[in-house]
């Protein structure tokens, strides 16, 4: 498939703290890749600089060839609008949006809005019904199935989830990660940062950070 | 998308947001009140000075406007060159009077006898007050109206009948009503100009005009300058000292009203801008998440840019539709008659509350510099 993402010595300075450290890895177009390692381990940091979210302060990270170091504030924002679909810990929808409307909102920043596909992109997380309901109407994990389909809306090069089963219940874990694998089944490269080692098992990879630094690299899955 | 965020917004922050809307629509009101007023002083005062009589005398040259000794007349022809050009009709002329003041004899006192056209009375002097019957007809030679001091001395009240004399011709006199001003009037018999003429054997003699132009004291220097162009055997006068007033209790009326208009708008937009930091910082998380969803910033700059320039927008019409009710109301309590809402001021005044918002907005600003990893994060 190829590579899609290459970190090159990649580190992370805030102040006197180094969140990152000489960080180092490829990851393959259609891949799982699980992040994993202790609180303060760089997981979150790392991530945020694959969606541009944050700049690295040392070292090339090439995301399809592209190096995004170096990207200024306005083509980082058109590269996450672009490339990148976000699923957080805490869900972060638009709290007086509907959830069909948060779906809409990413294609409105990518390009144009379609309420047909951003209603089928609910319908395929399981939320058909509950497209008219507003964030706070809605369950944790529902509210987690409309921030995947929200980052599926633009068919991203890269889905970057940072622990996004951290505030759910067992079944509603169940349910997205479940989602997770019939992504990775259908050729999304993931990167999800995870404390559960049952759901990293899922992985095609493991990649273990410990002070900043990669600790290491499992392969699980063939 | 563009307007169900905007929407989506509005409503989630509609408390805040009433708060901004409630201070604009106030300030609107009073700033297009008095918008309002400003554009219509000039009209109300030129009315409230018009109330004051006569702006324009004419007279042959060295005589004062009214003496208490015969003053020398002119004839009918000027009267009529004068006639004409106050009725012309870019002269802004009102009213106009022809006065011829004799001093004649009454049970052995001296009168002054006053002769115009009393029908005209009433609305060149409007705060003459009568006790009894107004003359309302100009070739009324019966009737007259007695002044307060005279009716005393001689003893009269409406009704009563009195002779006057003057170079040995003599005419009765029927008291219509008793003429009350605190001025010089309170001292005169109030005659027809007929009447004077007859007594004084002047023909068509006249003393002087007393002429009320409206408008601002250019204009009344304009129609002076014309008029006296078209008589100048005579002395056309304005009375300055009423022209000048005008004009500067107009000039610091203006600016009272704009100094205070720029006042209630500075403190709009410090009500506005008071309620706008807070909102940034409620609104930080939102702005981080739609960064981090490829939002660019003029783009945002945009929804929350129409977010308050719809609320200056209602605000301003709304405040303007007070304003129009407030102006009445001044206007009714200061001038006695309503101000009349000008249209220009609803469009003027809805563009200066969206100016007033939007500088309100600027802590909005702070918003761009919104980290999206750092709020994300909850920090």
């Amino acid at each position: 498939m190829g590579v899609l993402v290459e970190l090159d010595r990649v580190s992370k300075q805030y102040g006197g703290v180094r969140a990152l450290d000489q960080v180092s890895f490829t990851v393959e177009a259609g891949e799982w890749i699980a992040i994993m390692g202790p609180s303060g381990s760089g997981k979150t940091t790392l991530i945020n600089i694959l969606g541009g979210l944050d700049s690295p302060s040392s070292g090339r990270v090439l995301v399809d060839g592209r190096d995004i170091g170096p990207l200024s504030e306005k083509d980082l924002t058109r590269y996450r609008a672009e490339k990148v679909g976000f699923v957080f810990q805490q869900f972060h929808l638009i709290p007086y949006l509907t959830a069909v409307e948060n779906v809409m909102l990413a294609q409105y920043f990518h390009s144009m809005t379609d309420e047909k596909e951003a209603r089928e992109s609910l319908a395929r997380v399981g939320l058909a019904d509950r497209a008219e309901h507003l964030p706070s109407q809605l369950s944790g994990g529902e509210q987690q199935r409309v921030t995947v389909a929200r980052a599926l809306i633009n068919h991203p090069a890269l889905i970057l989830a940072d622990e996004p089963t951290g505030n759910l219940d067992e079944a509603n874990e169940e349910l997205v990660v479940n989602l997770f694998r019939e992504l990775h089944g259908e050729g999304h490269t993931i990167l999800l940062v995870t404390h559960d080692s049952g759901i990293a098992r899922l992985a095609d990879r493991r990649i273990e950070l410990a002070h900043g630094r990669l600790s290491q690299v499992s392969v699980l899955s063939t | 998308m563009f307007w169900r965020v905007l929407r989506g917004s509005l409503r989630e922050s509609r408390g805040r947001l009433a708060v901004a809307l409630v201070a604009i629509i106030s300030g609107a009101a009073v700033s297009s009140a008095l918008l309002d007023l400003q554009f219509d002083a000039e009209r109300k005062f030129t009315r409230e000075f018009r109330t004051l009589g006569a702006n324009v005398v004419v007279s042959p040259p060295s005589t004062g406007s009214r003496t208490d000794e015969e003053s020398p007349v002119f004839g009918g022809e000027e009267l009529q060159k004068i006639i004409s050009v106050s009725n012309g009709g870019q002269s802004g002329v009102t009213t106009f009077a022809p006065f011829l003041f004799v001093v004649a004899h009454s049970a052995e006192s001296s009168v002054i006898l006053a002769g115009t056209w009393l029908d005209e009375a009433p609305r060149l002097a409007p705060w003459w007050k009568v006790q009894g019957q107004w003359v309302s007809n100009r070739a009324d030679r019966q009737h007259c109206l007695v002044g307060r001091q005279v009716a005393r001395q001689l003893k009269l009240s409406p009704g009563s009948s009195f002779e006057v004399t003057h170079a040995g011709r003599k005419i009765n006199l029927e008291v219509s009503g008793i003429l009350s001003t605190g001025g010089a009037e309170d001292n005169q018999v109030y005659v027809n100009l007929a009447v004077a003429q007859g007594i004084a054997g002047v023909g068509d003699g006249v003393g002087l005009v007393e002429i009320n132009v409206g408008g601002n004291a250019e204009r009344v220097q304009n129609f002076v300058t014309e008029l006296a162009a078209r008589v100048p055997e005579l002395e056309v006068r304005p009375l300055r000292q009423i022209a000048q007033a005008e004009g500067q209790l107009l000039s610091r009326l203006r600016m009272l009203l704009l100094v205070t208009v720029a006042l209630v708008l500075a403190l709009t937009g410090l009500c506005v801008l008071a309620t706008m930091a807070t909102l940034a910082m409620e609104r930080r998380s939102d702005i981080g998440l739609m960064k981090a969803l490829g939002g660019a910033m003029p783009r945002l700059v945009r929804m929350f840019l129409a977010e308050v320039g719809l609320l200056g927008a209602v605000g301003g019409a709304l405040g303007s539709l007070l304003g129009a009710v407030l102006a009445a109301w001044i206007g009714r309590r200061v001038f006695g008659t309503a101000i009349s809402a000008r249209l220009e001021v609803f469009p003027l005044t809805i563009a200066l509350m969206m100016a007033v918002a939007m500088a309100g907005a600027t802590p909005l600003r702070l918003l761009s510099r919104v980290r999206p990893a750092v709020v994300l994060r909850g920090g």
